[in-house]
């Protein structure tokens, strides 16, 4: 099984929820973050980049100005990790930089607390 | 490729965060998180504080830039030389792909790029 976590943005997280459950992806964990990505952030001096002060153009990249995002963290069989993929990127995908990045990890094992089955079994299946 | 998750003093996140914009890794996302540690709280007096606020620090970064991140992070979290407890933890797991949702180019953690058809 695999841990799939996504930094998307702020106002995207109601569509991705949505078209997760469509997708049949019931069980996620969202949470709110700040984060800088490796493009360059702070908007008062690419402001100031564009209308041309060269001072303002020497900062680019140096500024560390963190943006608001948000976390969801989605733990699925191996064979679901294409399709929750796909998904969010479909979904969260506008062209700019700032849409997010998603990471796949190796999960070992997974437990429902209530009743301490483990493994496959207690993910979402296809 | 690795996840690094670091637990920082929030007091020291700026720091962290300036240290590595400095050594070139400007990538990361904060969270706030509440925890503790091996010394099992604070106790001052009868009183046990056993959730002390601290920041968590993901970021993915190529395993060879995995000791010189690290390095990095010790060298600026501490509180003095010797350091103290509650400076915090980092936690190292691999990731095996990444996606950038903009391009939606696959990484994977050979290096190899390519990309994903919707």
């Amino acid at each position: 099984m695999k841990e799939i976590m996504a930094v998307i943005r702020m106002n995207m997280i109601n569509q991705t929820k949505k078209a997760l459950s469509d997708a049949g992806i019931s069980s996620i964990t969202a949470r709110e973050c700040l984060g800088r990505g490796t493009g360059l952030v702070d908007f008062k001096v690419l402001k100031g980049a564009e209308n041309g002060y060269e001072e303002a153009i020497s900062q680019l990249g140096q500024s560390q100005r963190l943006i608001p995002k948000r976390i969801l963290t989605v733990i699925v069989p191996d064979t679901l990790v294409k399709k929750v993929v796909t998904t969010i990127i479909k979904t969260n995908k506008t062209g700019k930089s700032g849409d997010g990045k998603i990471f796949v990890l190796p999960i070992f094992d997974a437990i429902r607390v209530r009743t301490g089955e483990n493994g496959n079994d207690i993910l979402d299946e296809e | 490729m690795l996840l690094i998750r670091s637990i920082v003093r929030p007091e020291k996140v700026d720091d962290v965060l300036a240290a590595l914009m400095g050594a070139g890794f400007p990538a990361v996302t904060k969270m706030n998180v509440l925890g503790r540690g091996k010394q099992r709280g604070i106790k001052i007096g009868d009183i046990v504080y056993d959730e002390i606020p601290k920041e968590m620090l993901l970021m993915v970064v190529a395993d060879k830039d995995k000791d010189l991140v690290v390095k990095t992070i010790l060298k600026v979290a501490k509180t003095s030389e010797k350091g103290s407890f509650g400076d915090g933890k980092i936690f190292i797991s691999p990731v095996e792909e990444s996606y950038t949702v903009s391009s939606g180019i696959k990484e994977k953690s050979d290096g190899t790029l390519e990309e994903v058809k919707l």
